[in-house]
């Protein structure tokens, strides 16, 4: 202590004023910060690259310009110290893994896009691929439900596939994990711990995925995982605690409201008086259904490292833990995860290393099975959540009323647990110089458990006396070995050759197997062996396919100045019959650094100007049945024993689907790298679509006891867009840094052919009975567009049911088939549907396209602000254009439905006699107050006010302060001095706020189960939580 | 390395081989004649789940307005003829009547393909099986869509899947040929208990014959004549069950309606659902649309509260129905002492309606397990040796306006008195129409005997329809008089009137959509199989 006091005594008596000039091979260098080292002075260059300062004699100054190498000046009593910098070639040319290899930035050919750990930072992510949303162009993320755990929809470049999985492939320390799963609840990716990953690396176009060949249509996400540095160790711990709260409330109605709705609603004859509501000033507000169901939330993570290396080896190990509560009671996840990797140079010529991770989790999905949120705001404020014994309680009779959501969200067991064993192991020899062998086998065994118990309950009038339990195991095990041969060299300092030579075999297997009980004689013991054995059922299933492949790819450099990339992947799989198991994919780009050329030589503003051009195709073998190239017998219990039928109708000539695609990119960098700019224009056909042909019904392929269709290679669909990434250094002064991101992705799909003219691919909602085409996709159109009915207005007064047309006759106005002008039928305050096809009435085949689920497009924007060791970051997500249905709003603010009801609902028309004693006509009738587009509250249902129409399709655009994050790094002298290298102490929070006109929960929708043709319906979606958290990153 | 590449590559074909276990492919299947009846079990339940969930009542019941379920978007619409090429069981069971022809023309086809190990009799009878059940199909499609496309050869058009339809008395014609053949190969006993016999098909073909009497040979739809040669043949088909067969009806009509009374020797042809289990497509889920309170399922799977029988049907029942009715509906004061047996049986109480009990039979603990959620295990009716009774006194009836025929009257009269209903000496059309609707309640005919009679007396049908029902009226339970009367015009539903067009249904929406062809004129069926003349 006397020492540092002394030292600075000294320091401070004999300061010199130091000048000079900074410079780089180009010339004078404005901007450079100039630190006094050891305190928190310093300044910068002015334009002409001068600067003057003030230091210790025997200080030192560091030198730091982004762009280039930092440097560190000893004054040694100088009073003039000029100074050249270097350009940081590392900094520009970070390195981006590409498939089976790594490459510098600089040598990109094709279409790839990096996410850096730090962005991990910023965000509260329990998922990977949250890091992703609006952080990387061209990938379109979006949740498909908020539930701890839940799934996400990944988009790159749009949706390249109809009936096949439109999920990335994701390389995860070289396993490969498919991304689709099908669910709502679940998520392959959601087993990973985002605090795990180093790097994100995105393969977009043909010439970059088609390396992956027959698995890479939809695109690669490579993830990497932290390794062990040489000659550094450190054990970090990380963690928050965070609180999670329901991000928006929806106005439903209380009990007041309700009763004097419901009173309304006995006059007009729907439903009968109820002599509870009598006097509905009596009443008070009732139950709140949302209050009751969704809770303020918990949400946990801890996560340990120990990572370093000797001279011939790094390690890491790492263990962490995640507790997320949901905010809706009956959801949760629990993670814990075991990374451990190893890596020696055994010697000059052979490296070796092996990688495991280990995960298990455990996830409540009660809510999102039981669609529970629906419920919840269908729920009607007179029925209360418990009695005075604390027993739940419910409505008084069991017809036509919703069950009690907190109680089955209580008393219902539906969990599932994963665990997972994620692998590899390699061995690489060096021959010479330039030539090494790699083998790297890899694995991922993952095991399923599941768990519902359904128990006995009585809630009111609602009772369920069976109790019952069912069990299932599923067991997936894949694996992969791969060779390959790379030859790396320069040739005559001009010629750069790298080649590499590969073979893959990839096999899929995966087993299940269940078992139920019921007859359980109380509700405590769930195990099926407390069931009542005659009641038991079991089941098992199982399936695998394999792929096997040669690839190769050569990139070639001349001069720095043109580089070609040439790949070719042949796969076999063994989802295709004989003589179509093969295809081959491929692909080449070409890229031309205009910077290097000597014209460029004056240019100093401009740092990098690349442009690239590739061309290439990748295939999809991701039929959802591994042997539709066959017939199958399906079998089904009977009566008389296992019968069979026919399962599906088989196609021999199946054979790949193919994604043709072109990319021209341009990448620039300019003034010193302060803004860089990465810009792609694409153009994506997928042909010979593998399609599960869209049959009529009477071929057989609908429902019970149907033969699923054949799946062909037929039509073909287009995906074309632009994205682009710019990123800004804004300022730099001093101690403030000021950086912005900003990422714009845009695409357009559409069909260009199926099978016939008239194909058609419907997707339907059935909400109790009713089954309703939601989207319809076919030929010349965008994927997956709503479909329905046209509101153009409604009945106002009887003029409104006439119009003159062409030659001045009076015709009537449309109405839906078979219905009279009439109280019962169509009338004043009922809504005028457009007669699409000019017949004189409403019927089917008047419904048109209501909306398109694809947004115009997407982007990002982040802010990160630094000073000393504060860093403020500010995301923002956004979505503009794209169309949501908002699908339960056709029953919450339908005023006649019995259950309850959007405030909005209030607003119906109110129709009234003009003369109460007159005549019950259209022309004595009129409307006198409500919403002007809201329909009139009626004993007939008749026209159907409520059919799906664009009444409930909403601008789903919004902007999202999605993550906001300030973090304070102590600083190093405050705590060096207890051994600690860095703490770094924040707060963050996600999901901010939304600026969005879309009136339910959330505008996020995403597709249902993964389903590209079901995106932005939102059916009683779990909200996304908001949520605040406060760690800690400690190092050491 | 060289060596580990080649090593490899010959190894290609075999691990691109990945069979299945948990599917049979065709290729080694149909191999000895117990596959035969494996690949027949199938077609008796699963591929007629979605015809049985819902369109079985809804349809045949419901839009003959035997009964009346106001807000129940399954039933009003067919009861009110407001039904669209959208409506949920309607879309559902043309894609079932689909499946049963889809999995029947596949299991012909590969029974066909099939090598030895098959005897050429087992072959023959296991096509009758199939060609039964696709027979019976057809004639739904053709008295519900009249023109529909025959599809025979599902393997055959799914590269070009746009076809014309048939005209619907191609249909019927296509069906008959099948049910004829069916009574040529059938056995005269069932191998396992619920099995098709002769005896079904003969009865199956006297509904068609004695149907296609009003269409084979008849133009005019008002002329009230039916053509002689098919009521000639309904007659002998009829004669062949009630004479040859040597069954007879249960003596009692409750027990036919019990889990007892499942393939019961009077039942011809029932649909075989698997009691005991939830798995959905192999159950029967009608008693939990029927059952009006959980304290009958003993579950929350019971939605029937307001689905009850109509006014229609409560005052067409003579007051000494005391049998059929107890079985069929549940009215004011009825008890049930195997429903609800922990609480000492069921009393039904409710005044404003009368449930439906067919279909109905309680819970998991009354029925000893067979009851699971949404499964009665109950088979499904689809033909009684009393129908086919009745038909024989129809089709001996024929174009007279009343018959004293001792064969008719005896026949007709043993339905009659085991109902415990007073013998008749002359029977008329009414008579016959009377008896087919009490006795059939809730088996899903009513609304096809009525399109059966549009097809020679078309207006007096929809007169009957719609001045002579009374739909959506309600009704209550007079204490005074210990009847139900008439009550308020139900004003949830329009109703609207039936014109010649509600004798058939619209296609399904998507049908229309992917096959335009369905609005152009029928095409004529090819036959390319000769008639079997079955009465020599």
């Amino acid at each position: 202590m006397f020492f540092l006091l002394s030292v600075s005594f000294v320091a401070l008596s004999q300061n010199v004023l130091v000048k000079g000039n900074v410079t780089d091979d180009m010339g004078p260098l404005p901007g450079v910060n100039i630190m006094v080292v050891g305190t928190s002075q310093g300044t910068i260059t002015d334009v002409d690259g001068n600067y003057s300062v003030e230091v210790p004699a025997d200080g030192q100054l560091r030198f730091n310009f982004i762009g280039f190498e930092s440097q560190l000046v000893s004054v040694d009593g100088r009073t003039e110290i000029n100074v050249q910098l270097q350009e940081d070639v590392q900094a520009l040319d970070e390195v981006v893994v590409v498939g089976y290899g790594q490459m510098k930035r600089s040598d990109l050919t094709g279409s790839v896009v990096s996410v850096s750990s730090d962005a991990i930072e910023e965000t509260v992510s329990t998922s990977v691929e949250q890091v992703l949303q609006g952080r990387a162009a061209g990938v379109q993320v979006m949740q498909n439900s908020g539930t701890p755990g839940g799934g996400s929809s990944i988009r790159i470049r749009g949706i390249s596939s109809l009936t096949s999985s439109t999920e990335p492939i994701f390389v995860i320390d070289g396993v490969i994990v498919d991304g689709s799963t099908g669910s709502n609840s679940e998520n392959v990716l959601a087993s990973i711990n985002p605090n795990d990953i180093v790097s994100m690396d995105i393969l977009k176009d043909a010439s970059a995925t088609a390396i992956y060949g027959s698995r890479a249509a939809n695109g690669v996400v490579i993830i990497n995982t932290k390794q062990g540095e040489k000659g550094k160790s450190f054990v970090s711990y990380s963690g928050y605690y965070g609180v999670q709260e329901m991000a928006t409330k929806l106005d439903l109605l209380n009990l007041q409201q309700y009763a004097i709705h419901k009173n309304n609603r006995a006059d007009a004859g729907i439903v009968t008086r109820d002599n509870n509501f009598i006097r509905p000033d009596l009443l008070g507000e009732g139950t709140d259904w949302q209050d009751e169901l969704f809770t303020q939330a918990s949400i946990q993570s801890h996560n340990l490292s120990v990572s370093g290396g000797g001279e011939n080896n790094t390690y890491a190990l790492a263990a962490g833990f995640l507790d997320q509560e949901g905010i809706a009671i009956g959801s949760g996840f629990t993670r814990y995860n075991l990374r451990g990797n190893f890596n020696a140079d055994v010697n000059d010529w052979f490296r070796a290393g092996v990688n495991f991770a280990l995960n298990n989790s455990e996830q409540q999905v009660t809510v999102e099975d039981a669609n529970l949120i629906k419920v919840a705001m269908k729920q009607t404020p007179n029925v209360a959540v418990r009695n005075a014994d604390g027993t739940f309680d419910g409505p008084d009779t069991d017809m036509y009323v919703q069950t009690n959501p907190v109680g089955l969200a209580m008393l219902r067991e539906n969990e599932n647990e994963k665990t997972g064993i994620r692998s590899n192991v390699f061995g690489e020899v060096k021959f010479m110089e330039g030539l090494t062998f790699k083998t790297e086998f890899a694995s991922d065994l993952g095991m399923t458990n599941t768990y519902r118990f359904n128990p006995s309950y009585s809630f009111g009038a609602i009772t369920n006396e069976v109790i019952e339990s069912t069990r299932t195991k599923s067991y997936s095990k894949f694996y992969s070995w791969n060779n390959l041969v790379s030859f790396d060299r320069v040739f005559a300092e001009m010629h750069t050759i790298k080649v590499m030579l590969g073979h893959e075999m990839q096999k899929s297997q995966w087993e299940y197997l269940s078992g139920y009980r019921n007859g359980f004689v109380s509700n405590v013991g769930h195990d099926l062996n407390l069931g009542d054995a005659t009641t038991s059922d079991a089941g098992s299933s199982s399936g695998g396919n394999s792929i096997m492949s040669y690839f190769g790819r050569t990139f070639y450099s001349f001069d720095d100045k043109y580089q070609l990339t040439a790949t070719l992947r042949y796969d076999g799989s063994s989802r295709f019959g004989d003589g179509n198991k093969w295809g081959l994919f491929p692909s080449a780009a070409f890229g031309w650094k205009v910077s290097n050329e000597s014209f460029m030589s004056g240019v100093s503003a401009i740092n990098n100007l690349k442009l690239r051009l590739g061309y290439g195709a990748v295939g999809n073998a991701n039929v959802r049945s591994d042997y539709a190239y066959t017939s199958m017998l399906a079998p089904v219990t009977t009566v008389f024993g296992t019968g069979l039928i026919s399962e599906n109708m088989a196609n021999p000539e199946l054979k790949w689907e193919t994604t043709y695609s072109a990319n021209i990119g341009l990448d620039l960098n300019m003034f010193n790298n302060r803004i860089q700019f990465i810009g792609d224009v694409y153009y994506k056909e997928t042909q010979d679509l593998l399609l599960e042909v869209p049959l009529p019904a009477y071929m057989g392929v609908e429902g019970q006891g149907s033969v699923s269709p054949p799946f062909r290679n037929v039509g073909s669909l287009e995906n074309k867009g632009v994205e682009a990434t710019l990123s800004t250094i804004n300022m730099d002064r001093g101690d403030f840094f000021w950086k912005t991101d900003l990422v714009f992705t845009l695409n357009r799909s559409k069909v260009l052919s199926m099978d016939t003219e008239t194909s058609t691919i419907d997707k339907t909602i059935q909400e109790g009975s009713e089954t309703t085409i939601v989207t319809r996709t076919a030929v010349d159109q965008p994927i997956g567009q709503f479909y329905g009915y046209k509101v153009i207005g409604r009945f106002n007064e009887a003029t409104d049911f006439y119009y003159k047309d062409g030659s001045g006759n009076v015709q009537e106005v449309a109405r839906p088939e078979g219905l009279d002008i009439s109280e019962t039928g169509v009338w004043i305050g009922d809504y005028i549907f457009k007669d699409i096809n000019g017949d004189g009435m409403i019927n089917e085949s008047d419904r048109t396209y209501i909306g398109n689920p694809e947004p115009k497009f997407t982007f990002g924007v982040g802010n990160t602000f630094s000073y000393k060791g504060f860093d403020l970051n500010i995301f923002l997500n956004g979505f503009y254009g794209n169309d949501v249905i908002n699908y339960q709003k056709r029953w919450l603010e339908n005023p006649r439905e019995n259950h309850n009801l959007y405030t909005s609902a209030l607003d119906y028309a109110r129709v009234e006699q003009i003369d109460p004693d007159g005549p019950v006509d259209i022309r004595n009738t009129h409307i006198t107050g409500g919403d002007p587009m809201m329909p009139r509250l009626a004993a007939s249902s008749s026209n159907a006010n409520n059919r799906l129409s664009d009444r409930f399709v909403e601008d789903g655009s919004f902007i999202r302060i999605q993550d906001v994050s300030l973090s304070y790094t102590l600083p190093k002298d405050w705590i060096s001095s207890v051994g600690v290298d860095v703490v770094k102490v924040y707060a963050k929070v996600k999901n901010a706020y939304t600026f969005t006109k879309y009136s339910g929960y959330d505008p996020e929708v995403g597709s249902y189960n993964q389903d590209a043709l079901m995106t932005g319906i939102d059916n009683g979606r779990y909200p996304s939580p908001r949520i605040y958290t406060f760690g800690v990153n400690i190092s050491f | 390395m060289a060596i580990a590449g080649l090593g490899i590559s010959s190894c290609d074909d075999g691990f691109l081989e990945v069979s299945s276990n948990d599917t049979i492919t065709l290729d080694n299947f149909f191999t000895s004649e117990s596959d035969l009846r494996v690949a027949t079990a199938g077609l008796y339940g699963k591929v007629w789940f979605d015809f049985n969930d819902k369109f079985y009542y809804a349809l045949g019941d419901g839009r003959a307005n035997n009964i009346f379920a106001p807000y129940s978007d399954y039933v009003y619409p067919f009861t009110n003829f407001t039904e669209t090429s959208l409506t949920g069981p309607l879309v559902s069971a043309w894609g079932s009547f689909y499946n049963v022809i889809g999995q029947a023309n596949n299991t012909i086809n590969n029974i066909q393909a099939s090598g030895s190990g098959v005897s050429e009799e087992a072959k023959k009878a296991a096509l009758a099986e199939a060609r039964f059940m696709r027979g019976t199909a057809y004639w739904y499609l053709a008295s519900l869509w009249g023109n529909v496309p025959i599809i025979v050869d599902n393997a055959a058009i799914v590269n070009n899947p746009v076809v014309p339809t048939n005209p619907r008395n191609h249909v019927f014609e296509f069906a008959i040929r099948d049910l004829e053949f069916a009574a040529k190969h059938l056995p005269l006993e069932a191998r396992q208990n619920g099995r098709l016999t002769q005896w079904s098909a003969y009865g199956m073909l006297a509904r068609l014959y004695l149907s296609y009497a009003g269409l084979h040979n008849v133009d005019n739809r008002n002329g009230g004549i039916r053509d002689t040669e098919y009521l000639e043949l309904a007659k002998k088909a009829a004669e062949k069950v009630c004479v040859e067969s040597g069954l007879e009806l249960n003596e009692s009509y409750a027990e036919l309606f019990t889990l007892d009374g499942n393939n019961d020797p009077e039942s011809l042809f029932a649909l075989q659902w698997v009691g005991g289990t939830t798995e959905y497509g192999i159950t029967n889920t009608q008693q939990a649309y029927f059952a009006w309170s959980s304290e009958i399922t003993g579950d929350d799977a019971a939605w029937g509260y307001y689905t009850f029988a109509s006014w229609d049907m409560i005052r067409e029942y003579d007051s000494r129905e005391t049998v059929r009715l107890h079985s069929t509906f549940a009215t004011y004061g009825a008890e049930y002492p195997e429903i609800n047996q922990a609480a000492g049986g069921y009393l039904y109480e409710e005044t404003d309606r009368a449930n439906i009990k067919k279909g109905v039979v309680g819970s998991a603990k009354d029925t000893e397990g067979v009851v699971a959620r949404m499964n009665s295990g109950l088979t499904t009716k689809m033909l009684r040796l009393a129908e086919v009774y009745l038909i024989y006194a129809e089709a001996i009836l024929g174009n007279n306006a009343s018959t004293t025929d001792a064969t008719a009257l005896e026949y007709f009269n043993k339905v009659r008195e085991r109902a415990g209903m007073p013998s008749k000496s002359e029977i008329t059309y009414e008579d016959i129409r009377y008896e087919r609707r009490i006795e059939l309640a809730m088996e899903g005919q009513y609304w096809y005997d009525l399109v059966r009679r549009s097809y020679y007396r078309q207006q007096e049908v929809l007169n009957y329809v719609n001045d002579a029902q009374d739909r959506a009226v309600q009704y209550e339970y007079d204490e005074a008089t210990g009847t139900y009367i008439e009550g308020d015009e139900n004003t949830a539903q329009q109703v609207a009137t039936a014109t010649a067009e509600d004798l058939l249904l619209p296609y399904p929406e998507s049908e229309l959509v992917q096959n335009p062809l369905l609005r152009e004129d029928p095409v004529n069926y090819e036959f390319v199989e000769e008639r079997i003349n079955l009465f020599q």
